[in-house]
C-alpha cells in the first residue's frame, strides 16, 4: 500500500487525524518568562505533566503517559551524558530538540506500520537575561516552533501547549496582547492562570473562537480552581545555583494567586 | 532500570570495568594514599576537612588541591587517593544522583547514595590491583527522611562501607588524626558531638596540623603562604563552605 505515494500521503493524513483526536482533550500548559525566571503552569487532577530535564531545561507534556515517558527519558539521557562529558553549559535545548528528539518523532510518525508517539512537548531553557530564554514546542510529527521572531510573529517571552491548535493559537493571542517583558512572579502567575483558562475554554468543538471578556475569565478561573489542582514549577534565573528547576507547592501558589 | 553508570557504559562514555586479574602473594597493593581527610559529627552537623597538598612520590605537585567535594545539596565526598580517579568518581556520583532524581522523580535515598559510591569503588578495584588509582573516600550526608540525622561513612579501597557514630579519617596522616579525635571525644573538654562550630574548627585544624607535623604528604596549614585546609559543614539546611577568613581567624586565635 505504501509503495504508492498517494496512498502513503493518505495514510499519513489519517494518522495525523487520529493523533489529533487522541490529544484533543489535553489540558493546556503555559510557560511564561518573568524577571527572575520562567514559570511552568497547568491545571489537572491526574498525572504529573511538568518535568525537570537538566540544570536549565524543563519540559511540559500532554499525550499518552507511556510515550511521554519514553521521550522524557531520551531527553534526560542525552542532556545528562552531554553535561557529564562536557559541562552543564554545553547542554543546549536547541541541539536536544533539533538533533535528537525531532528526528525520532518524525521517523516514528512517518513509518506508517509502526506506532507513532502520541505526545506534544513544550520545553523551556532559562537564559542569563530574559531575552535569552528559549521556548520550544515539539509536535508529534517532529515539527518545531520556538519563541524567536519570524515573519509571522515578533519575539515572545512565552510558550504554550494545548490539545488543539485552535486552543494554542488563542492562548498565544491572549498572551501576546496581555504580556509585557520584565513581569514580576505574581503578575506572571496570574497571567499564566488566565492563559490556561483561555486555552481550556477553546478546547472541543463547542470551544470559544474569540478571546473571552475579562469577567468571564475571572469567574471561570475561580470555578475551575475549586475542583482542579495547580501544578507549577519554575526555572530560576539565579546564576549562583546550578540546578534551576524547582516545583512550587500548591498552597504557596494559591496564596500568591489570591484565590 | 538502568542507572547513570550503566548509561555511560552503554554509550561508550566510560570504559568497561577492568577485570580483577591474578594477584601474586607479594603484590604491593596500596591501601591508603598521601593526604589527610577527616570528618566528625558536632553540634551543627558534620564537619569535613581536608588538607590541600597533592604529591607524586616525594614531590609536592600542587598545594591548593580541593579534596572535599560537594556531590549534591546535602552530600560531601572527601577523597584520599589518586586525584584523577577520585575526581572522576566524584563527578560520576554527582551526575548519578541528579540522573536518579530526574528520571525517577524522587531523591535517591541515603542508603542508595552510599551504595552508589561503594559500587564505583568496587568497579575500580581491578585498576587498584594493577597499582593504579586507589581511592579511599569519606562520605558525609544529611538524611532528611524518616528520622532527620547526620550520617557519616568511610570506605576501604574495595568498596566496603562503614558507618561511624562519631568520626572518621583516612589518608597517610590519618593515624595521628584518629588518635587526636579519639582523645578529644573521650577525654577532651566535651565530646565531639557537643562542640560548637568554632570549637569543631579548632579541633579539625589542630588535627590536620598534627598530621602534617610527621607526614610529609599532608599539607596541614601553610603558615607562610597562608594556605588553609578546606572545611565544609553538612547540616539540615545544606552545605556550608567555611570562608578562608573565618578559618584564618580561628587558626590565629586557638592554633597558631
Amino acid at each position: 500500500m505504501t509503495e504508492e505515494p498517494y496512498r502513503w500521503v493518505e495514510a499519513i493524513a489519517n494518522r495525523a487525524e487520529y493523533i489529533d483526536t487522541q490529544l484533543a482533550a489535553g489540558s493546556p500548559i503555559v510557560a511564561l518568562g518573568y524577571r527572575d525566571g520562567i514559570l511552568f503552569l497547568t491545571l489537572g487532577r491526574s498525572h504529573q505533566k511538568l518535568f525537570e530535564i537538566y540544570d536549565r531545561i524543563a519540559m511540559g507534556a500532554i499525550g499518552h503517559p507511556g510515550d511521554i515517558e519514553r521521550l522524557r527519558m531520551a531527553a534526560i539521557e542525552l542532556a545528562s551524558t552531554e553535561g557529564f562529558t562536557r559541562s552543564a553549559a554545553d547542554v543546549s535545548l536547541r541541539r536536544l530538540a533539533h538533533y535528537s528528539l525531532s528526528p525520532v518523532l518524525k521517523t516514528a510518525f512517518e513509518q506508517v506500520y509502526g506506532a507513532p508517539y502520541l505526545a506534544r512537548l513544550l520545553f523551556a531553557e532559562i537564559g542569563a537575561k530574559q531575552e535569552n530564554d528559549l521556548f520550544l514546542r515539539l509536535d508529534y510529527d517532529g515539527a518545531i516552533a520556538t519563541n524567536n521572531a519570524t515573519f509571522a510573529q515578533s519575539r515572545q517571552d512565552f510558550g504554550v501547549l494545548s490539545g488543539t491548535r485552535a486552543s494554542a493559537e488563542l492562548m498565544e493571542k491572549y498572551l501576546a496582547a496581555e504580556y509585557s517583558t520584565g513581569a514580576t512572579f505574581e503578575r506572571a502567575l496570574k497571567l499564566a492562570l488566565d492563559a490556561w483558562m483561555v486555552g481550556h475554554l477553546a478546547l472541543g468543538d463547542a470551544g470559544i473562537k474569540e478571546l473571552p471578556g475579562r469577567e468571564k475569565i475571572v469567574t471561570q478561573r475561580k470555578e475551575r480552581l475549586r475542583e482542579a489542582a495547580i501544578e507549577a514549577a519554575v526555572l530560576e534565573r539565579d546564576e549562583k545555583i546550578s540546578i534551576r528547576y524547582r516545583t512550587l507547592p500548591e498552597a504557596e501558589l494559591r496564596a500568591s494567586a489570591g484565590d | 532500570m538502568e542507572d547513570f553508570v550503566g548509561l555511560l557504559r552503554r554509550t561508550g562514555h566510560i570504559g568497561p570495568v577492568s577485570p580483577i586479574g591474578p594477584v601474586s602473594a607479594n603484590a604491593d597493593v596500596p591501601l591508603t594514599q598521601a593526604t589527610t581527610i577527616l570528618a566528625f559529627k558536632f553540634q551543627g552537623g558534620v564537619l569535613v576537612a581536608g588538607d590541600r597538598r597533592a604529591t607524586a612520590g616525594n614531590t609536592v605537585v600542587y598545594d591548593r588541591a580541593d579534596k572535599v567535594l560537594e556531590i549534591d545539596r546535602h552530600s560531601i565526598m572527601a577523597i584520599a587517593g589518586v586525584p584523577a580517579t577520585a575526581w572522576e568518581m566524584a563527578r560520576v556520583l554527582e551526575h548519578s544522583f541528579q540522573f536518579f532524581r530526574r528520571t525517577q522523580l524522587q531523591e535517591m535515598s541515603v542508603d542508595g547514595k552510599v551504595r552508589a559510591l561503594s559500587q564505583l569503588l568496587r568497579d575500580n578495584f581491578g585498576a587498584v590491583l594493577q597499582g593504579l588509582g586507589v581511592v579511599v573516600p569519606i562520605f558525609a550526608t544529611y538524611d532528611s527522611a524518616s528520622e532527620p540525622s547526620a550520617r557519616l561513612y568511610f570506605y576501604d579501597a574495595m568498596g566496603a562501607q562503614f558507618e561511624v557514630a562519631d568520626y572518621a579519617a583516612t589518608g597517610s596522616g590519618s593515624p595521628a588524626v584518629r588518635g587526636i579525635l579519639y582523645y578529644e571525644n573521650n577525654w577532651g573538654k566535651k565530646p565531639l558531638a557537643k562542640l560548637s562550630e568554632d570549637e569543631a574548627v579548632t579541633v579539625a585544624l589542630r588535627a590536620l596540623d598534627t598530621a602534617a607535623e610527621s607526614d610529609t604528604a599532608t599539607g596541614g596549614v601553610d603558615r607562610n603562604a597562608k594556605i588553609f585546609p578546606v572545611i565544609k559543614i553538612v547540616s539540615r539546611e545544606g552545605i556550608t563552605t567555611l570562608p578562608e577568613k573565618k578559618i584564618a581567624a580561628v587558626f590565629k586565635r586557638s592554633v597558631a
